[in-house]
């Protein structure tokens, strides 16, 4: 029989998942990393919001450097309240004591402090002090088994903070109940934040690096999607409706219009017209189906304006709250950051149109891209479970090349549909056709046809007789 | 020489404290928390007493509250020198002498030290 051991939250977003769900009362844990990696504010962030949640926190360092010049920097972050200091939160230094009595003093000073402040945690900075103070490492075992079994007793938490890395046969390493590793790297020219449980008794926790930033609200750790969701946080439902793709005569080739909670992926070269083919899916947006544009490449206004050029009417829909813009720059951005925000849009608006333009933006935020086809299967069965109608482009690289390759060939297995829009030449000029390759579990007409932008809005329709009979004149992006 | 005590926690602040108090013509001895501070001043009986407040074992008001009851120190002025904890400091008029906050400067503090011995 499992049971479940009492926990509370961390109160940093993300970090309670990755930990299995919080820290264990009563457990110890060590938090280490190179100094600038974050450890002070996550324990101090910790700290904070176990306040606000009724506990008091003892803050023991081995630090030379001052509280008050802590404060200082601390004080530049939101969770931060003076006000709590010397009440609900101690910070107290031991370093005399270590020097002066030595480690065994220490440990009666800190068992008398968290009966004193009935702290019910203890951040113990500066591990790495105690050790150098230690005359082997049955010292530092023995002074890590006496601090966290006297706080143990008192049902008082324990954070050790050290920059040394502690390895798997490090004393201490055994003794604790957990172990969370900060990482700040450079990869390629980037500066990467991540975090790892590299130790967890009795939980599951999600292993692996996962990354996170430091802005003025504190520490946010984004779990690795495919990890966090790797099963959808709602069952999937079956659905058999339609609803319209905004495109005129579009419907008829998808065999009734996009169907309901599917994801569709529309590829095709630069130019084809995937972004204005995905305006046009989401002009169809109303207060009852809202949409939403989770893009990368253009701004609203320049969105705004292509619409406008193309007679794609977005202004009814953003006029009445039904649709809505969100552009992410494509500038450096978190992989997973960019699908809790896109998860958070969709679930908190109720959205039922989506079209994410497009998934190149993510590829280019993954430090580490052979993980993609999980983080798509993810996110994309999250979606599907939520309800939510999904239009994703996908920008092929060769305008003009051999052949047509599927994006990713897995990618497009995760995908419901498949709709390839192509530039084909036709003696001086180039045509744009659009063709439906995949529509999942549903007859569809695999014709290819003329994408065509004239008032009124697109509209598909067939292609003249001397286009499709002159196979051998159109180029590499044509060809099947 | 006037001897002074000073109970702080933090050893650098210590240090340049009683550096400083040492350069103009004071005895300092210092303790690293409120309760050997205590000890220190039964003991020694010094002039003055400059403590900071979040400390183990004895916070700066806790030390002060125990000088004051105690009829034979209750006279010996102290000073709360403290970050974020000024405000319960000087909510706390009876017990210390004077409040500075962190961080001070050097001219306000040695100021203050020769204020209150001179009035004691």
């Amino acid at each position: 029989m499992t049971k479940n051991l009492p926990r509370f939250s961390t109160g940093i977003p993300g970090l309670d998942a990755i930990l299995g769900g919080g820290l264990i009362e009563g457990a110890s844990y060590i938090l280490q990393g190179h100094p600038g990696a974050g450890k002070t504010i996550v324990s101090n962030q910790i700290a904070f919001a176990s306040v606000t949640r009724g506990r008091k926190v003892l803050y023991v360092t081995l630090l030379a450097e001052t509280h008050e010049r802590l404060f200082q920097a601390l004080g530049t972050l939101d969770f931060f309240d003076y006000d709590q200091l010397g009440t609900n939160v101690t910070y107290v230094s031991v370093f005399q004591t270590l020097r002066d009595e030595g480690l065994s003093a220490v440990v009666r000073l800190i068992r008398e402090e968290i009966s004193r402040q009935e702290a019910t945690l203890l951040v113990f900075d500066g591990l790495l002090n105690a050790r150098d103070r230690a005359d082997s490492d049955l010292d530092v075992k023995t002074f890590v088994a006496e601090v966290q079994s006297q706080a143990a007793f008192a049902g008082c938490t324990v954070l050790f903070l050290t920059s040394t890395r502690v390895t798997e046969d490090s004393p201490e390493y055994t003794m604790v109940d957990g172990v969370l590793e900060l990482h700040d790297e450079l990869i390629g020219v980037r500066s990467v934040r991540r975090i790892q449980v590299k130790k967890s008794r009795g939980s599951g926790s999600l292993g692996g690096y996962h990354q996170f930033e430091i802005t003025s609200k504190g520490v946010t750790v984004f779990p690795r999607l495919e990890l966090a969701l790797a099963e959808p946080s709602i069952p999937d439902q079956e659905r058999t409706g339609s609803i319209r793709s905004g495109t005129a005569g579009f419907d008829r080739l998808l065999g009734g219009g996009v169907p309901e909670g599917s994801v569709t992926l529309v590829f095709g070269p630069s130019g084809t017209g995937k972004t204005s083919f995905g305006l046009a899916f989401l002009s169809e947006a109303t207060p009852e189906e809202p949409g939403l544009h989770f893009g990368f490449y253009e701004t609203r206004n320049r969105l705004l304006s292509k619409a406008r050029a193309l007679d794609i009417d977005l202004e009814r829909g953003l006029s009445s709250g039904a649709l809505d813009i969100i552009w992410n720059p494509m500038t450096e951005n978190l992989l997973d950051k960019l699908a809790y925000r896109l998860l958070d849009e969709v679930r908190s608006r109720g959205i039922r149109r989506l079209l994410i333009d497009g998934l190149g933006g993510f590829e280019r935020a993954a430090i580490h891209p052979p993980r993609l086809v999980e983080f798509f299967a993810s996110l994309t069965n999250e979606l599907r479970a939520i309800g939510v109608t999904t239009l994703a482009t996908w920008e092929l690289r060769d305008i003009v090349g051999p052949t047509v390759r599927a994006p990713i060939s897995e990618i497009s297995s995760l995908l419901d549909n498949l709709v390839m829009l192509r530039n084909v030449q036709n003696g001086p000029g180039y045509w744009r056709t659009v063709s439906v390759l995949k529509v999942r579990d549903r007859a569809f007409d695999p014709v290819v046809q003329e994408l065509c932008f004239d008032a009124g809005g697109p509209a598909v329709r067939p292609i003249p007789p001397n286009l499709s009979s002159a196979p051998g004149e159109t180029t590499g992006p044509s060809g099947i | 020489m006037p001897l002074i005590v000073i109970a702080e926690d933090e050893f650098l602040i210590a240090d340049v404290l009683a550096m400083m108090l040492e350069d103009a013509g004071y005895t300092v001895m210092a303790a690293p928390h409120g309760r050997a501070a205590l000890a220190l001043v039964r003991e020694k009986r010094p002039d003055l007493v400059i403590t900071d407040f979040m400390m183990p074992l004895m916070t700066g008001l806790e030390l002060a509250r125990a000088l004051r009851s105690d009829a034979s120190l209750s006279a010996i002025p102290i000073i709360l020198v403290s970050g974020a904890q000024g405000s319960i400091g000087r909510a706390h008029p009876d017990m210390f002498d004077a409040v500075l906050d962190k961080p001070y400067h050097q001219d306000t503090l040695l100021k203050t030290v020769e204020r209150l011995l001179r009035a004691a």
